[in-house]
């Protein structure tokens, strides 16, 4: 069990986007999954608070596991593109279903 | 699957270690605001009495409330926001409102008011108060509330309020604090055997990961759990504030829905109006939740629009005892006393966010389990402290041969936030006990004494660290937990001296806010010296072994 900890396998710019991907492109996601997930909610009739705290729950456990990915995913790129088009895709929703119901 | 392990144990090394260091701020000072009220009353002597019910409206607090005004500071700080002057006197209230719990002597009252033509109209404003509940005294409300007012923002925002930064670096941390909890388990597939496993003789750096696997396994869902629900309680409000920004149509939809279904009306009516028996109101809300099997106290007492026709008064349960952070919110028409409406049983989703958030805020009366939570935070504490000494031991040798420092700068600042933050709380309970009662701002020098404490302590350590350097140990681990032996039992002492309460007679008289915090100082005294004795023994039985072990390596 004893554990090595070698330099993470790759250069150095590389690293310094995952950790951008990783918690820029995360709160982004982030950001996004709990718009969509709040107003679908909501939509749903569910109360606003209600549903603004369970997409909330969900949102920052997404967090977590993209968070995660970002850094075990072979291609970088790959990652990129989820989490900025998945994250604008998302709060293009969020903003979409709120102009149908207000 | 190699590289994946890999990079799941980088992140764990490399954000533990950046994080780790606010983590322990987080843990520690949460550790110390369970029981923020106690050390409350060690830190305000005046206020050493026993916990009060809320008390009459008609007898206690209207006169307490027609008194309060905004301070001069205050209105000067607001005057660039209205057109026009200001004032001399705010009279249209927006709300008065009064606040305890089951541990509060004193009571906090607060008061908005709204201000003629400022610029923007829904903003209001405020004035605190506290009061003696039981006869109304004023009593001085610049005194620094150590536990509640200082060590408690410590914990979720290190005080750093500008822009609301230390909130998000707290935040962060917290998401940090659950990808090292995920990682730590993937780079760890014998989980369950660490549950049992610590050798504290095996040599420093087995028994280090030992204790650090230890402390991390058994309290994880502590630790998760925690981590999580302080994410959430801020959430909406400061990380992800969609009701404030993207979905604001949505939110304000949704309050219009609110106000007409809770027929709470949120703006003046602009008639005048008379106020009620409030009393009566109490004892009806009182009367309301014992039919509902919620016999209780009232937690927070809130009078909006005082004086108009739309006036409201809003009576909440304090959650005693129950995990969930329940309101049971009852409202009454100000005027005449009549009920408008009850707050429904929350939804199963309401329920949740009920639970999860009371089990964070442990407003429940349950001296048991508050003691598990302490003792949750200091393992967390364990936990990254451990982990620091891990990061140093492994590496410190092999800097030493390369002539690296690495090593040595991780070890200062682990000595700093490990044995340095305790010595900051105890310099400022230190303070508290020795700066003259009537010292001009004296809740800002008892901040001084804390940041310059923890000031000292990086110097101190910073200086000592050449040994690490040569990978050895760094002297100022001993030193330091020399000045917390010294220290904490000096503020026992302190507190005895200047309020001749001590340990004999709070004990005697069963008065535990006191008594407890004491004990604790001496308690932390006496693990402090055995951590001494400890470094000590080690230094003499093994003067040169790290030394040896550099050398027999490099040969």
């Amino acid at each position: 069990m004893s554990r090595t900890i070698t330099p993470f396998p790759a250069p150095r710019l590389h690293l310094l986007a995952r950790i951008a991907a990783a918690i820029l492109g995360g709160y982004g996601f982030t950001w996004g999954f709990i718009a969509a997930g709040a107003s679908l909610m909501f939509a749903a009739g569910m109360g606003f608070h209600d549903a603004e705290f369970l997409a909330s729950l969900l949102g920052v456990l997404a967090f977590v596991a993209v968070f995660l990915w970002t850094f075990a995913a072979r291609r970088l790129w790959v990652v990129g593109a989820v989490l900025a088009g998945g994250g604008a895709l998302l709060a293009a929703t969020g903003s979409f279903v709120q102009s149908l119901l207000v | 699957m190699q590289s994946f392990r890999q990079a799941m144990a980088w992140l764990h090394t490399w954000f533990g270690l950046v994080l780790g260091f606010v983590l322990m701020a987080a843990f520690f000072f949460g550790a110390l605001s369970v029981f923020d009220r106690e050390i409350d009353r060690w830190a305000i002597p005046s206020t050493r009495f026993e916990p009060q019910p809320m008390p009459s409206y008609e007898r206690i607090l209207r006169p307490a409330f027609e008194r309060m005004q905004p301070l001069p500071a205050t209105v000067d700080a607001m005057r660039p926001r209205v057109n026009g002057a200001m004032p001399d006197r705010f009279d249209t209230v927006v709300s008065w409102s009064a606040y305890t719990t089951h541990r509060d002597p004193v009571l906090q009252l607060f008061a908005g008011y709204e201000v003629p033509n400022a610029k923007d109209p829904e903003e209001a404003i405020w004035a605190d108060a506290t009061i003696d509940p039981r006869d109304g005294t004023p009593l001085p409300n610049d005194r620094l509330k150590v536990g509640s007012g200082f060590f408690y923002p410590m914990h979720y925002g290190l005080t750093l309020d500008w822009k609301n930064l230390g909130i998000w670096i707290v935040g962060f941390s917290a998401l940090i604090m659950l990808v090292a909890l995920v990682t730590g388990v993937v780079m760890h597939r014998k989980i369950f055997r660490e549950f049992f496993t610590f050798r504290p003789g095996k040599g420093g750096l087995r028994s280090v990961l030992d204790l650090h696997n230890l402390t991390g396994v058994v309290a994880l869902p502590f630790h998760f759990f925690f981590a999580f629900t302080g994410l959430l309680i801020f959430a909406a409000t400061y990380y992800f504030p969609l009701g404030h920004t993207q979905l604001h149509d949505l939110h304000d939809l949704h309050a219009e829905v609110e106000a007409r279904e809770t027929g709470l009306p949120h703006q003046r009516a602009g008639i005048p109006a008379g106020l009620a028996n409030v009393d009566a109101m109490v004892a009806e809300a009182q009367r309301r939740w014992r039919a509902n099997d919620k016999a209780g106290d009232v937690g927070f007492l809130v009078l909006q629009h005082v004086g108009d026709a739309n006036g409201y008064v809003s009576v909440y349960r304090a959650g005693t005892d129950r995990i969930a952070l329940v309101g049971d919110g009852i409202h009454f028409k100000a005027s005449t006393g009549e009920l408008i409406r009850e707050d429904p049983t929350p939804t199963a989703t309401g329920r949740v966010a009920e639970f999860l958030t009371g089990l964070h805020l442990q407003h429940f009366r349950h001296w048991l389990l508050r003691g598990m939570y302490v003792l949750g935070g200091l393992l967390g504490a364990v936990c990254i402290a451990t982990g620091f000494l891990f990061f140093v031991e492994k590496r410190k040798r092999q800097h030493a041969r390369q002539g690296q420092q690495g090593a040595r700068v991780v070890d200062a600042l682990a000595v700093t936030t490990v044995t340095g933050m305790v010595l900051a709380a105890l310099g400022i309970l230190v303070a508290n006990r020795l700066l003259p009662e009537d010292l001009p701002a004296r809740g800002d020098w008892e901040r001084y004494a804390f940041w310059g404490t923890w000031a000292l302590a990086l110097l101190h350590a910073a200086w000592r660290s050449a040994p690490v350097a040569r990978g050895l140990t760094n002297p100022a681990w001993r030193e330091q937990c020399v000045a917390i032996a010294v220290l904490a039992p000096m503020a026992a002492v302190l507190n005895w001296i200047t309020t001749g309460d001590h340990l004999l007679r709070t004990v005697g008289e069963g008065y535990w806010p006191v008594a407890g915090v004491d004990l604790a100082l001496l308690a932390g005294g006496v693990v402090a010296a055995l951590t001494v004795r400890a470094l000590n023994r080690r230094a003499v039985a093994h003067p040169l072994s790290s030394m040896a072990a550099a050398e027999t390596r490099h040969a």
